[in-house]
């Protein structure tokens, strides 16, 4: 290997130094509002707080999470989460099994009936529809049961299962293993990276969503977390907008603080669950899609 | 899958005609609703649930303390869903569509909303109220203006419950008075000694922020000022020219606003910054100390000053009366219209249940239970004035407004008095706005209750938002003989088309 010049050395350090300033300032819109949620609410409104909080205090904060809508939202979005990512990580991973056997026939005809899915769908009225023929509306497995396949999740597993070797299996057969036992001792725990990969992408997307339960959830108490906060961050827009509210309705909105404290308390949750899929996030990615 | 938005509008409108085919498909069982009276309502003790669908606030309708005085008064158990904050109409629009059953459907009434409830009424989605409202609600009847019955008819016929805003001035413009004290001026009441109070402040910065110093800030998406648009006479977006409703734009005031305010801007008087400020900008600027003069809803007084005296204990504030033009025009806007309405489409399963509730959340006794709770507990009433007993009040009444299903036009303001009594400087931005100033100041919207307009509703927004632009730009020293083709531009938009509607009917109301 060549050795490096000085030059290269200082091209190399800029460039270093310039990706950090470039990662750290995606954190940036972050730490301000996280500083908002923890500053006095005089320096809020008077436009003092920047990156970092002036005249802490955590007390915004405990009355946001102890406020009772957003415990019971919290609930919900972790109930929602869990079950959902639970389920949708047991069919989408017995759903991909069979279709990455390509031999089997017919199966070319269910892959694109799975992809047509993908393109279209029946548009919001229609959807609403079915899910009130379903009496799902106002219930919260409205916000599972219509999401609990998605396919772009389902080819990544389907294409990981493919990457295997097929004497694996065969090899499992020989000693008697029915397709079931393959599935559940040999591939899926062979396919670990890929399976904590989708589990993450459906936890975030379970729950950062908010469309479908504005969509099908008009109860009060049934209101997931991100519709919560979204309806709270709207409300302040809408006044200082000027919509036409009235004046009981001006003297309600919440302070730039408690939104603050809201968004935060929201985003941490699922932030959280990252450091610990991050090692196979990469990985599950990468394997999936190159070797298939 | 996300569904971007615009397809959701998209879709949303598809829904719209949808309902046309919903509302055909319901009218042989609902038009027998209005007419006939089914035995639900008369047979005695058993009162169904009923499902309420009402607009977003931040506490569940079914567990905040209203809830619960108004089942144990009117007896009638109800089921509280809300639509969300944001797409609000949109997913009416969805819930009307699909039929969604719901006894009583409060929104808000701006013109938005009022342009969806007529579109309901049209398509023969709604249930004709008159016939219920005589055989049920007779405090209903009592509670309405025949003015507010006016403008929520729609062909004649009254679908919907109209909850009368309270009439107020909001907003007028702010000052320091440690400034003016310090300076030893008293508070202008001209525009040219509001002109030269702004000097000063400018020249001897009192508030001693150096390069910082602004006398006066706004927002720049509300280029027209309260109190200075006044004095320029053109207090609301339209006002009353010799018998004709005229458009700000096209005011014989305007030309010389912009020269009044551009002469502000030119001379460092009017921040610099204005055509950037945001609504949180101009009040930061405000609340840090730094500018002396900004224009200010006595809403936001107590967080405003809260803020202001923590950053220097000496701050004081005071309204400036609203200023005199050069030709002694004055007047500040005081809104009028519907904070919301309530309606009951033809899906609902308890239509004259839904009446009878109403009506007796209408009682005097409830009414004032549900708004302001009970005395000595909640309130306080000294010589007719009401004051809250807090927090109590706060935690157990603050949301009361949102249960409104139609007001009691007379006693509600009166009432009503008790949440902005319960900030002493509420009460003295609301007092010396609503109270000590002549009644002369106030000049009322006077599209405020009108009817559903299609046109103006159709263009108001746009053309509101153009004309705004164009003044920022005016203000900011764009060149002013621009002026007529402008206008020329705006009639061109949809203004023309808005004049002629708002005039007919102008001109038929003062008939």
């Amino acid at each position: 290997m060549k050795k490096k010049t000085f030059g290269d050395i200082a091209l190399d350090v800029f460039i270093y130094l310039l990706l950090l300033l470039v990662a750290a300032s995606t954190l940036l819109p972050f730490l301000n509002v996280f500083s908002k949620a923890v500053s006095a609410e005089w320096a809020v409104v008077s436009g003092k707080v920047g990156l970092y909080p002036i005249g802490f205090q955590l007390d915004t904060m405990k009355f946001v999470i102890t406020s009772n809508p957003f415990i019971r939202s919290f609930l919900v979005s972790v109930g929602v989460t869990v079950a959902g990512t639970a389920l949708s990580m047991l069919l989408t991973a017995v759903t991909a099994y069979p279709l990455s056997k390509r031999q089997l026939p017919g199966i070319g005809m269910i892959m694109l009936l799975f992809i047509f899915t993908m393109l279209f769908n029946g548009g919001i009225i229609p959807n609403y529809l079915l899910m009130k023929q379903l009496g799902l509306i106002n219930n919260l497995w409205v916000l599972v049961v219509p999401s609990l396949i998605s396919v772009f999740n389902l080819l990544v597993i389907k294409s990981y299962y493919e990457s295997l070797p097929d004497s694996l299996e065969e090899s499992a057969k020989m000693d008697g293993a029915c397709h079931f036992t393959v599935l559940f001792r040999i591939i899926l725990p062979l396919s670990g990276p890929v399976l904590a990969t989708i589990a993450l992408f459906y936890a975030v997307s379970y729950w950062n969503d908010f469309f479908n339960s504005m969509l099908y959830i008009s109860k009060p108490s049934l209101k997931p977390l991100q519709l919560y906060l979204r309806d709270i961050v709207m409300d302040a827009d809408s006044v200082s907008a000027g919509m036409s509210r009235s004046v009981e309705d001006r003297m309600n909105v919440s302070p730039e603080g408690v939104r603050a404290a809201t968004v935060i308390a929201s985003t941490i949750p699922i932030l959280l669950v990252y450091p610990y899929l991050q090692k196979y996030f990469i990985k599950g990615v990468l394997i999936g899609s190159v070797k298939g | 899958m996300k569904f971007n938005q615009k397809k959701f509008v998209l879709l949303a409108l598809v829904g719209a005609i949808g309902l046309t085919v919903a509302g055909c498909g319901k009218s042989d069982s609902g038009a027998d609703v209005g007419t006939t009276s089914s035995p639900a309502a008369s047979s005695e003790g058993q009162k169904p649930t009923l499902r309420a669908l009402q607009v977003w606030q931040k506490d569940d309708y079914n567990t905040y303390p209203v809830a619960k005085v108004l089942e144990e008064k009117t007896g009638y158990k109800v089921q509280y869903d809300m639509l969300p904050q944001d797409n609000a109409l949109d997913k009416l629009n969805l819930l009307m569509a699909s039929g969604d059953a719901y006894d009583v459907i409060t929104t808000r009434g701006d013109s938005n909303n009022k342009a969806l409830f007529s579109d309901y009424a049209k398509r023969g989605a709604l249930v004709d109220l008159g016939p219920l409202i005589d055989k049920y609600g007779p405090n209903i009847k009592a509670s309405l203006s025949p003015e507010s019955i006016e403008a929520a008819k729609i062909d004649g016929k009254l679908y919907g419950i109209p909850t009368r805003a309270i009439s107020i001035v909001s907003a007028s413009l702010l000052v320091r008075q440690d400034w003016l004290d310090k300076l030893g001026l008293n508070v202008p009441t001209t525009t040219a000694e509001f002109e030269n109070m702004l000097k000063a402040f400018k020249e001897k910065d009192p508030g001693g922020n150096g390069v910082n110093n602004i006398p006066f800030t706004i927002d720049g998406s509300y280029p027209f000022v309260d109190s200075i648009s006044g004095a320029f006479g053109m207090p609301n977006g339209w006002n009353d020219v010799e018998g004709q409703l005229v458009p700000r734009v096209m005011d014989t005031g305007y030309k010389d606003y912009l020269a009044y305010m551009n002469g502000l801007f030119k001379t460092g008087l009017l921040d610099k910054e204005f055509p950037v400020n945001k609504d949180a900008n101009a009040k930061e600027k405000f609340a840090s100390g730094k500018a002396g003069v900004i224009p200010l809803n006595w809403s936001d007084i107590p967080g405003i000053m809260d803020a202001l005296n923590k950053n220097n204990s000496d701050a004081k504030w005071t309204y400036i009366p609203a200023l005199k033009g050069p030709s002694g025009k004055f007047g500040l806007s005081a809104n009028d219209g519907f904070a919301g309405i309530t309606y009951i489409p033809k899906a609902a399963k308890h239509p004259e249940d839904a009446i009878i509730w109403m009506n007796a959340k209408l009682d005097n006794d409830t009414f004032k239970l549900m708004t302001i709770g009970e005395e000595n507990k909640h309130y306080t009433v000294k010589d007719g004035a009401y004051a809250p007993i807090l927090p109590l009040f706060s935690d157990e009444r603050n949301q009361a407004f949102n249960y409104l299903t139609g007001t009691d036009e007379k006693n509600y303001p009166i009432y009503w008095q008790a949440r902005v009594r319960k900030d002493p400087r509420l009460f003295a931005g609301w007092e010396f706005l609503n109270a000590k100033l002549p009644t002369e100041t106030r000049y009322l919207d006077p599209l405020g209750i009108s009817p559903y307009l299609p046109e103006y509703s159709k263009n108001n927004q746009s053309l509101d938002s153009m004309v705004n632009d164009q003044t920022v730009k005016f203000i900011a020293g764009a060149d002013l003989t621009k002026l007529d083709d402008f206008i020329a531009k705006y009639k061109a938009a949809g203004g023309d088309a808005s004049i002629k509607e708002v005039n007919e009917w102008y001109a038929a109301k003062n008939k």
